[in-house]
């Protein structure tokens, strides 16, 4: 699941997580509203929940900070099965440092996302 | 009258005083009486008062006292000091901890009080502009801060879209499709990010205080190697590195001491020089780490020696944003730091670093 409000970052880095070739399905939200309403609908067809979430940081009205507090509050069943890495164009060490303070992000991701990193990340945290 | 009511308040035990200044001066003063210091604390504490006139001798409390009393706590009223008699002992107390603009002896002739009060409310008046100019000057620094530290992130992020899209390019294989146009749009891109890191680099050494956490130069400088050798892997690095204690000081402001350094010791290297190296030495003990960072690279003028380290200064020959030796002096500046530099065209650049060790916390 991608969640960005920003149409070209979400077309970018939808290729290139399409580009991992890890993924069947990639969910695209413009905003933390939308994709907490998308995981609330689904939530009794697991087959339709993410397993990985790219949280951009800088949203208007919902930052992506905010949408991990509405996140945590969603049944366990689901959340300890879905990794989050934050994504951001920040050079604030004070923003990486809070991102990975959190116990839902694995990593914070720099804008432009390298695929190569992507990779990794998915690798390090997705075992199937 | 149109000019703004000045507030005096006149303390004095003795009442008819307190009549005769009244009678005299209430058609140009807001004029508020108290007999002993503690009434007058009281009208103080509730009043906007500009000027204070105090009688010396008084009982319980005198003036020089009660104007040590307030010092502190109501610094801005300007005060006057009434006396009967001459005495140079509580004249010199007056003015070495009263802080008192005036002296006046008693009887008072009208025209030297009414002079003294009107240059006391001016001196009340300077000193109250002054301070608000400098509240002023300082939110407008700040919001210029802050002004540079938003438009810096909203330039970045449409700018990381574009180096984004240049890397799906690659990724796609369309790179080399129009030419060299993408490589182009890769450069220019890459450089404004360079821009805008150093943009907010001197924001944040602009801003923060100077903060204490340990240092480990070895994971550092290997860091900062690998970051910007990215670019350029011809350039050899022969590290030194001597840490036998901790060190303690502000790490962001070493890691962009040290970064801007060896960028630039990587990026000024000699394109015909086969063996390009960089050496960085370290030493460190409990009062001070001292760091080498020498190159064989192009060098620098004797002329423009002294200008490096200005802002916006730039040579000719060479494209650098003119501000990354200034945010290296500004972070030294702050951590009290010196650098020296020593150059020479014909053998390279030689920065060297010094950077005291603060005690852990």
């Amino acid at each position: 699941m991608l969640i960005d409000d920003n149409d070209i970052d979400l077309k970018i880095n939808g290729k290139i997580v399409a580009f991992t070739k890890t993924f069947e399905d990639i969910v695209v939200c413009r905003s933390g509203e939308e994709a907490l309403n998308y995981l609330k609908q689904h939530l009794t067809t697991p087959e339709r929940l993410p397993e990985f979430i790219l949280l951009d940081i800088q949203m208007p009205e919902m930052s992506g900070f905010e949408f991990l507090d509405h996140y945590k509050k969603l049944p366990v069943s689901f959340t300890e099965g879905c990794n989050i890495a934050m994504l951001s164009s920040t050079l604030d060490f004070s923003d990486i440092q809070r991102a990975e303070a959190n116990p839902y992000v694995v990593k914070l991701l720099k804008k432009p996302l390298i695929p190569a990193v992507l990779q990794e990340v998915v690798k390090e945290h997705l075992q199937r | 009258m149109d000019t703004p009511s000045v507030k005096v308040l006149y303390i004095d035990d003795e009442e008819h005083n307190l009549q005769a200044f009244k009678a005299s001066f209430r058609r140009q003063y807001e004029i508020y009486t108290a007999t002993s210091a503690a009434a007058g604390l009281l009208i103080l504490q509730n009043i906007d008062i500009n000027v204070i006139i105090a009688d010396q001798k008084m009982p319980e409390t005198t003036g020089v006292q009660f104007f040590k009393s307030i010092k502190d706590t109501y610094p801005d009223p300007v005060r006057i000091l009434l006396t009967g008699y001459t005495d140079i002992e509580a004249l010199a107390d007056a003015i070495n901890h009263g802080d008192v603009y005036r002296y006046i002896t008693k009887p008072w002739s009208d025209l030297e009080l009414h002079n003294s009060i009107k240059n006391a409310y001016d001196a009340y008046k300077a000193k109250i502009d002054l301070r608000n100019k400098v509240s002023e000057l300082e939110k407008t620094n700040d919001e210029l801060n802050r002004f540079i530290y938003s438009i810096s992130h909203e330039l970045r992020a449409p700018l990381v879209s574009v180096i984004g899209i240049v890397n799906l390019v690659k990724m796609e294989g369309l790179y080399n499709s129009s030419g060299e146009y993408w490589n182009l749009i890769e450069i220019c891109s890459n450089k404004l990010d360079f821009y805008i890191q150093k943009t907010l680099q001197y924001y944040k050494n602009n801003k923060n205080v100077a903060e204490h956490s340990p240092v480990e130069f070895e994971i550092l400088v290997s860091e900062l190697i690998s970051l910007y050798s990215y670019s350029d892997r011809d350039t050899q690095f022969n590290v030194k590195i001597n840490q036998p204690v901790g060190f303690y000081n502000d790490a962001f402001r070493i890691e962009v001491i040290l970064g801007n350094l060896i960028n630039n010791a990587i990026k000024y290297q000699k394109s015909t020089e086969p063996n390009k190296f960089v050496n960085i030495d370290i030493d460190v003990d409990v009062q001070r780490a001292e760091i080498t960072i020498s190159d064989n690279g192009i060098g620098i003028l004797n002329d423009h020696l002294e200008k490096i380290f200005n802002q916006f200064f730039k040579s000719k020959n060479h494209h650098g944003s003119g501000l990354g030796l200034f945010i290296v002096k500004e972070a030294l500046t702050r951590i009290n730091g010196k650098i020296e530099v020593t150059s020479d065209l014909a053998i390279g650049t030689t920065f060297k670093i010094t950077i005291p060790n603060g005690k852990a916390t």
